[in-house]
């Protein structure tokens, strides 16, 4: 039998044993944890949606989330 | 039936947007109406939010501005392509309860079906979803989730070992999905290819789909910025 680690890595595989709640309960950690960072429920734009449409006024600003600013950033 | 589904069924989606489907009658839109004005949620966008809207297949988009929820969106649908009614969905519904709140989720089959579109980020998320319900009940498994798996698995070698375990597949079954026939050779190649010839149709005919709809959805734009110069 295929083992998950061999499919998909051992991160993956570490997921897909959780249980259904336990899935859910780590994905409220990362919402906790994305929010604490200033994280925004703007959603990102998804050109590949049939609901695209790049007139929908969002509410993030310009330069990203109130309070995170980029101190330092690579030539690229 | 977005983002927190796939990750109560094993994919990880980070999707900030809640996606509701709703059943789409004047009973249930009005009180859809008055838990979207407890959430101060404003329809952005096309179309209005009208049960002919959502009959048609449109998705009606929301934001909301209540202080606990500022700026998170709310999608609703009630039909959706490849999906069956909403009749049908609601009682093959998972049922979980988050604190004391019951959450009811589209079926793990329902939601394979609905996240069958033109989108790129779709397609990983569909395969995984499939690969967590192999990997968790291939040792007793039911002939339902054995019907979901010939029908619905993307992963090569998981075809490839699910045809070898079972004495022999039903032809009703490869009927339904012909690259069954070259999983029994166990050419993992030749099926990795036929799976990316699915996904090519699938994804074509989901643009089909939403051809007459988006011309649509742009008529409305142009009504509303019409009146709006007016």
């Amino acid at each position: 039998m295929i083992s998950p680690e061999e499919l998909v890595g051992e991160e993956w595989a570490e997921w897909y044993r959780l249980s259904p709640l336990e899935r859910w309960r780590e994905s409220e950690k990362l919402w906790e944890l994305y929010f604490h960072f200033g994280g925004s429920l703007d959603i990102e734009s998804d050109t590949q949606s049939p609901f695209f449409d790049s007139r929908t006024p969002s509410t993030r600003s310009a330069n990203g989330r109130p309070g995170v600013r980029v101190l330092r950033r690579g030539r690229v | 039936m977005g983002g927190q589904a796939c990750v109560f069924y094993g994919a990880a989606e980070f999707s900030r947007d809640t996606d509701l489907a709703l059943l789409a009658s004047s009973e249930n839109l009005a009180r859809l109406n008055e838990a979207l004005s407890e959430l101060k949620a404003e329809v952005i966008a096309v179309p209005p939010f009208e049960a002919k809207y959502l009959r048609k297949g449109h998705a009606v988009h929301f934001r909301c501005h209540h202080a606990e929820a500022i700026g998170m969106r709310i999608d609703v649908m009630s039909k959706m392509r490849g999906v069956d009614s909403f009749q049908r969905l609601w009682p093959r519904r998972t049922t979980i309860s988050v604190g004391k709140t019951p959450v009811d989720l589209m079926s793990l089959p329902d939601l394979v079906q609905a996240k069958k579109t033109q989108r790129d980020k779709d397609w990983p998320m569909l395969r995984r979803l499939v690969e967590v319900n192999y990997f968790a009940n291939r040792k007793k498994p039911t002939r339902e989730q054995i019907r979901f798996w010939f029908l619905e698995l993307r992963t090569p070698e998981l075809l490839v070992e699910l045809v070898s375990a079972r004495k022999g597949l039903p032809a009703v079954i490869i009927r339904k999905r012909p690259l069954l026939k070259l999983v029994r050779d166990g050419n993992e190649s030749a099926i990795a290819a036929a799976l990316d010839d699915e996904e090519k149709l699938e994804r074509e005919a989901d643009r089909e789909y939403w051809k007459p709809l988006k011309r649509e959805l742009e008529s409305l734009r142009h009504s509303r910025s019409s009146q709006t110069k007016d």
